[in-house]
């Protein structure tokens, strides 16, 4: 825990955050809200003080309500990660600044946000599918996009549909059944 | 009722709509900014098409690329053929399973993947692990280090030209692996870390192979090494080319040896320390070139500094159990880790989210070879077509973690 780099934070930031910098283990983390991320990001990276030049990680993380985009950075002036909650990005309308004026390598990972969650990255000039087929329709990582052997868990379920599919045709109903779900 | 007739082609069902049209043919439909600029083709250029299946792909990778004559004017990769969906997978799975389910990711180095996914846990789980453990971590990662920088070595050669380097490297990766499998059970995908441990102690057949490996691995790696040092067919080529710089390197998010060979002495191990790293004793070696040579010679540093770390942990390997003693099923208070391991590769990070269940909410991985082959895109241009898989191989990408 780097509490020097809480004040500075709290200096230099100020009203941009939301809620206070928590400290964790050898974590730091801020929130901000998605209108302030260029701002924040190049404070972050510019300001001789902080230098956070590295960026470690991107990722988009669906909360059930609403989207985060989740950044991590890394510097010299501090033993700690520092982590950037975007918070509160709309399910009906997710869009918010890209990074790839920072950081070009951000690219593909707001790429892979978009392929995963369809979060809209504004300004990146290639924010198109990266893994899955241009043609597929939904994004699977999001929360209400369940797996086919969620059926597993279900109540009364507990065979993949392949599973029976697969199965003899006169096979006893029990057989196609497991005795706890999930199990 | 009526009775089923054949389907006719002329149904306007089974047609193709015509915006799904696209993907059949050779060029897409640009959708986006830099679609459009790459699918416009100015005089004398052409595309070309590369992979799926490529002996020198690395993987299954697909790379369209515009050429004008021998010349690379510009590429465009089209990933996730081996696509698995580890991450969906990983929120499905609980904790403990999760670390099989990372073990297939970027399969030369396992147990890279297993221990970010371990110490993300760990924190989560405010856990401390014995020092036994650690130190049996430290000595089986460095050891799958050395036999990922060995393969490294065969396959850049091989993909210059050079036969005899791989069949060599490939005997050193063999006795670490034949090692390895002594210690874990298993010989590619290990699933031997565990959250609080390791699986199983030190066994006699794993020491007795280390101790006889040990004590001509240094001989053998200069061997090996002279082979492909003193060639001036693979020097002249390698050298000057694929020039990463600084600024490059910390822009497009380069991290590992590669960031390294461009003289910015980042590791991991020493940045951002974990397990017990800080006792050690060891040298970050780094190059200012930033070119192929260099990233092929440093890792071939990077090799004798771990041989450096395998013995010490061979001789401080501290007494005590290797597992902290853990419930089967893991409940972590609501919360988020994030834990990054310096892999062969370079920063291979997870960030988990935990909601109070035996199952991540989220678990993120992110893996150093997508954003190196995303560098592609920025070094090929400009270079001739037979040295675009050359300055590829310098990079070091594995398909397995790229497409997750």
């Amino acid at each position: 825990m780097d509490r020097a780099l809480k004040t500075l934070l709290e200096r230099k930031l100020g009203t941009s955050m939301e809620g206070p910098v928590r400290l964790r283990q050898d974590q730091a983390e801020i929130r901000i809200r998605p209108g302030d991320l260029p701002q924040v990001m190049r404070t972050l990276h510019d300001e001789p003080e902080l230098r956070f030049e590295y960026l470690a990680d991107l990722c988009g993380v669906d909360t059930g309500t609403t989207f985060q985009v989740v950044y991590h950075l890394w510097s010299d002036v501090t033993p700690d990660w520092l982590r950037v909650i975007v918070d509160g990005i709309p399910r009906e309308e997710p869009r918010l600044p890209s990074l790839t004026f920072l950081w070009k390598g951000a690219e593909w990972m707001e790429r892979e946000a978009y392929d995963m969650f369809g979060l809209v990255f504004e300004g990146n000039r290639d924010l198109r599918r990266i893994y899955l087929p241009d043609d597929f329709v939904s994004f699977p990582l999001r929360k209400d996009f369940h797996l086919a052997d969620d059926v597993a868990r279900s109540p009364g379920g507990g065979v993949r549909p392949m599973e029976r599919a697969g199965a003899p045709k006169d096979a006893d109903e029990t057989t196609l059944r497991r005795t706890s779900p999930g199990a | 009722m009526s009775t089923p007739t054949r389907p006719s082609l002329d149904d306007p069902a089974l047609s193709i709509p015509v915006e799904h049209a696209g993907i059949f043919d050779a060029i897409p439909l640009a959708r986006t900014e830099r679609q459009q600029e790459f699918y416009a083709l100015r005089d004398g250029e052409m595309l070309l098409n590369m992979g799926p299946q490529h002996p020198s792909t690395h993987g299954v990778l697909r790379v369209i690329l515009k050429i004008n004559g021998e010349q690379v004017t510009d590429l465009d990769p089209v990933l996730g053929y081996l696509h698995r969906g580890v991450e969906k997978l990983c929120e499905n799975a609980d904790y403990h399973q999760v670390i099989s389910q990372v073990d297939p990711l970027e399969y030369i180095s396992s147990l890279f993947n297993e221990w970010g996914a371990v110490l993300s846990f760990e924190k989560l789980l405010d856990l401390e692990v014995p020092r036994r453990a650690e130190y049996i971590r430290v000595l089986s990662a460095e050891l799958n280090r050395v036999a990922s920088h060995m393969l490294y070595m065969g396959w850049f050669a091989l993909d210059l030209g050079g036969i005899t380097p791989i069949l060599w490297s490939f005997a050193e990766r063999d006795e670490i692996m034949e090692m390895l499998a002594a210690l874990t059970g298993q010989k590619l995908l290990f699933n031997y870390f565990r959250i609080g441990g390791v699986n199983g102690d030190l066994n006699h057949e794993f020491m007795s192979r280390l101790g006889d490996w040990m004590s001509r691995a240094g001989a053998q790696l200069e061997a090996g090494m002279s082979l492909l040092n003193e060639n001036e067919i693979f020097v002249r080529r390698a050298r000057g080319l694929g020039v990463i710089d600084r600024e490059t390197a910390f822009r497009m998010c380069v991290t590992g040896p590669n960031l390294r060979a461009s003289g910015i002495p980042f590791d991991l191990r020493r940045a951002h320390p974990y397990s017990v790293y800080p006792e050690l004793d060891f040298d970050v070696p780094t190059r200012s070139e930033g070119d192929s040579l260099a990233r092929y010679l440093l890792r071939m540093d990077e090799v004798r500094q771990s041989i450096r770390i395998i013995d010490q942990c061979l001789h401080q390997m501290p007494d005590g159990p290797v597992s902290a003693r853990l419930p089967r099923l893991l409940r972590p208070r609501p919360g988020r880790a994030f834990s990054a391991v310096e892999a062969p590769r370079g920063q291979y990070s997870t960030y988990v989210i935990s909601d109070g269940t035996d199952q991540p909410f989220r678990m993120r991985i992110h893996d150093p070879s997508f954003l190196h082959l995303q560098l592609m895109g920025l070094l090929m241009p400009g270079n001739l077509l037979p040295d675009t898989m050359a300055i590829m191989a310098s990079l070091d990408p594995v398909m397995g973690g790229v497409d997750k």
